[in-house]
Formats: structure tokens, sequence, C-alpha cells
């Protein structure tokens, strides 16, 4: 009963939040001077709507979409798979760790983006560039979260399963694989968002569709009303995405969930 | 047990010299690919004895994008800084306010999730037409991406106090506010200083995109430039620049967290 009336208290606080949030912009751009540079809501919504029938640039807003789509999930695939088996390898193997680790740091401050114009002079502006700048963002996080949570295996659980007679693949597969899936997903969530970020900005230095060149596009010709389309767009994208991760975490993770 | 740590040490020294040997095969493959080979053209993969001579001329030389390196770094770390401090000062007592008072929290949760999920990439064009073009724009855009992990572990710091410790508090008779300062604060700074190194993060790579799109100065910006003019050497130079300045910053950050965590250091 209680906590019925506690979540009713809760959507009456979100709607009036939300509901202030609109008529603030509203009233801005209809009665202050940030009308001449900036749209209400409505013509954001309108645009919106209409997007997805009428094409800007070569394709619809849906297409935009699938591109960037597409080079998140070719960059971000690659790049989680070589940041599990290098991470892995760095956290399980003294050797590994001692090769590739000062490789590793040494590249690893520099942010996905700054990476950008020297990938650019690499591959040119075709589809690989991109996917190389995604994967670099994905790359850093999984490959650091994956080391760590290797790195803090539970020594007892190898030592008992040792006793108990398992080889060394049945070690890898059945505890440190399955303890590190944890950790592994916490930096895929980064990861993903990361990507997700990179691939807009590298849409903006150097492409002719996906959704960061859409914004960009925007704003080259001064249509502030597509900015915003471009970035409600992407905004809801992006927390689809992070939900889609976090679903797949608590169904993959499930045991993980139990002691904690 | 002696025996054991000599045998340890021995091996730390083994993985250290593996370690440099690593290091060096990297530089040496990158320099016989480049100035024995000739894979790639200079201007693309340079080779590292150029990278070093680049970075060297470029400590005193203005060309060719207008500003020597030191130049570069100030501009980035003015523009990084004034947006950061803002973003750190603005963000964590938001936090705090929305983990500790129930009605803030109901209040402004939808709207900071109703904001969070935009890419601050995407903020940019929009903060360039109300901010321009100048120092404005560019340090609002890292208020927005140093704002959001503030405000996220602030909130998370708080919500980790312990209902026992408040209990305790109330008991000896702390008001609200002396629970707020001398419970709840206390216990969140560990995570509230995870949040500040988040967002140093990502208002640094923030400030590389920024500066990419609209400058005239800045590390982004020298990079950006030099890909227009072919020149992958002070390309290079740039981004090992952006990383170590993002390394000092970083280390900066521990050490303050060293000095004021203490007390919350718990165990």
């Amino acid at each position: 009963m209680k906590k019925k009336g506690k979540d009713k208290e809760a959507i009456v606080y979100a709607t009036c939040a939300i509901a202030s949030f609109f008529v603030f912009w509203w009233f801005i751009t209809t009665f202050t001077a940030a009308s001449k540079t900036t749209p209400g809501p409505w013509p954001v919504v309108q645009l919106l709507v209409r997007s997805f029938s009428e094409p800007i640039g070569k394709y619809t807003i849906v297409g935009h979409l699938m591109v960037s789509l597409r080079r998140v999930a070719v960059g971000f695939g690659v790049a989680t798979l070589l940041g599990v088996i290098v991470g892995i390898a760095m956290g399980t193997s003294d050797w590994a760790r001692a090769i590739i680790k000062p490789i590793f740091e040494l590249l690893r401050p520099i942010p996905p983006i700054a990476w950008i114009p020297l990938v650019i002079l690499f591959f040119g502006i075709g589809e690989l560039p991109k996917y190389v700048i995604t994967g670099i963002g994905a790359f850093t996080n999984v490959t650091l979260n994956a080391y760590t949570a290797a790195q803090n295996v539970d020594p007892e659980l190898i030592g008992a399963a040792k006793m108990l007679g398992t080889d060394e693949r049945g070690i890898f597969f059945r505890i440190i694989l399955p303890s590190c899936t944890p950790q592994i997903f916490a930096g895929m969530q980064v990861a993903l968002s990361t990507s997700w970020m990179a691939v807009l900005a590298a849409e903006m230095v150097g492409a002719q569709e996906g959704c960061g060149w859409m914004i960009l596009r925007g704003n080259d010709t001064l249509n502030i009303t597509l900015v915003m389309v471009g970035m409600i767009v992407v905004g809801v994208v992006g927390l689809l995405l992070a939900t889609i991760m976090r679903k797949l975490e608590g169904r993959l993770c499930a045991w993980n969930r139990m002691d904690s | 047990m002696n025996e054991y740590a000599i045998m340890q040490r021995k091996k730390k020294i083994k993985f250290a010299i593996v370690s440099s040997i690593s290091l060096f095969c990297f530089f040496l493959l990158w320099y016989v690919c480049t100035a024995v080979l000739h894979l790639k053209p200079e201007y693309i993969l340079p080779s590292p004895v150029q990278v070093f001579k680049a970075f060297i001329v470029k400590l005193g030389a203005k060309a060719p994008d207008g500003a020597t390196l030191f130049g570069h770094i100030a501009a980035s770390l003015k523009v990084a800084l004034s947006g950061y401090l803002l973003g750190a000062v603005i963000g964590v007592p938001l936090g705090i306010a929305m983990a500790w008072f129930h009605k803030v929290d109901l209040f402004m949760t939808p709207l900071f999730d109703l904001i969070r999920p935009v890419p601050t990439i995407a903020w940019i064009p929009l903060m360039i037409l109300w901010f321009g073009i100048g120092l404005g724009a560019k340090a609002a855009i890292i208020f927005v991406s140093a704002f959001v992990p503030c405000v996220i572990n602030a909130y998370s710091g708080i919500k980790q106090t312990k209902q026992v410790h408040l209990w305790v508090g109330q008991t000896f008779g702390a008001s609200n506010r002396e629970m707020l300062f001398t419970i709840a604060i206390p216990t969140a700074m560990p995570l509230i200083f995870t949040g500040l190194r988040i967002s140093l993060g990502t208002a640094w790579m923030t400030l590389c995109a920024a500066e990419m799109l609209a400058s005239n100065k800045g590390l982004g910006y020298m990079i950006q430039l030099n890909r227009t003019l072919a020149r992958a050497d002070l390309i290079i130079v740039g981004m090992l620049t952006i990383g170590c300045v993002g390394i000092i910053l970083t280390g900066f950050l521990n050490m303050l967290e060293k000095k004021f965590v203490k007390g919350g250091r718990r165990g």
C-alpha cells in the first residue's frame, strides 16, 4: 500500500520535471532572443517524424542509424573479442603480461578520438577507418577489465579444481573465463558507449552518411532542428544499446547476482 | 620464506627485462618498417626518429599550425580545466543533493536521465551555436562531459551510506545537516573521486573532438590540421602529448585523492 503511494509520488514528480523541461524549452524559444537561433520542441518533433520517410542526404534517418550501428557493431565486436583474448592472456600469463603490457600502457592513454587523423591518413575515408576508430574505443576498456578480472580470480578456486584433477583447459574454461565474465561485461558496457561516441566523432570528421554526419550536416547548413533531431535519435539509441547490454549481462551472469 | 622472496625478486627482474625488450622491439619494428623497408610513404607513417625530431622542432617552432607545442598544450589545458572544474563544482553537489533529499531526487533524476544518454560530442554544434567558437563553447562541451560522471558517482556514493551509521548518528542526536557532512559525504568520498577521475578522462577526450571540429589552437586542432597537411610525424607527436598530459592530470588527481580520502579509508 505504502509502496504504491511512493510510486505515485515518483510518477507525479517525473511528469512535472519532464513537463517543466519542455515548457522551459518552449518558453525560451518563443519569448526570448534564443528564438532566432534555437528551434522550439514542436518543429523538432515534426522534423523527427518527417525524417522517417524523407531522406536526409543519402538515406532516411533509419538508414543513417543502420550505417552507424553497423560501424559500431563491427568495430566493437572485433575489438571485444581481441580485448578479451589479450586481457585474459595478460592476466593469466606472466610472459604475456611482460611483453604486451608496456606497449599497451604506452598507447592506452591516447583517447580514441585522437586516433582519428592518423587513422584517416592511413586508411582513407572509407568504412575501414570507422571500424578501426570504434574498435580502439572498445578495445582499451575491454582489455583493461579482462586483465584485472583475470588477475583477481580466486586462487582457492583454482587450487580446489587442480586438487580435484581438472586439467589446464578445464581450469581456463570452467573457472577463469566464467569468473571474469561479470567484469568483462562491465568493461563492455563502457566500451559500447565509448564506441558509440567515437563513431559520431569519426563521422563528423570524415563521412557522407551516419548519425554523426547528419548532426554535422545540420550544423553546416545552419539547420539546428536537424542537429536536435540527431541528438535525440543518438541519445535514444545509445540508451537502448546500454539497456540491451545490461539485460544480456543479467542473463549471462545471473549466478553472480545471487550472492551479492 | 627468504628464499621465496629472492625467487620473487629474480622473477620480477626477469620480467622487467622482458618488458624492456618488448618495448624496444616495438620501436625497432616501427623503425624497420619505415626507415629501412619504406612500407608506407613518409607522410603517412614516419619513422620514430622523424617523430622525435619533429617533437624537438615543435618545442620551439610555430610552423605549420600557428603555435608551439607548449602553446597548444596551454590552450587545451585552459579549455579543459575551466570546463572540468565547472562540471565538478556543479556536478558533485548536485549528485549529493539528489541522493540526500528525496524530493530533489524525484524531480532531478528524470531530467538527468533525459539529458544523460546524448553523447557529449553530439552537443558540439549546439554549444557552438549558443556560445560562439571561442573558449565558451568548448568549455561548455567539456562541462557537459565532466558533469555527468560527477553526478552519477556522487549520487551512488551517498546512496552507499550504511543505514546503521545514520541510525547511530540519529541516536546521538545529530541533525540532518551533521549527518550529511560527517557521515554521508565522507562515506561517498572514494566514489566521488572515482567520478572525478572518470570525468577527467572523458573531458580530455571530448576536448580533442571539440578542438578538431572548431578551434584555431590546441592539441586537437594541431592533429587535425596536420592531417590536412599530411604531416603524420606531427600528428603522432600530438597524440603522444595528449596521452602524456592525460597521464599527468590523472596522477595529480590521484595525489589529491590520497590527501583527501585519508580520513575516510576503511579497514
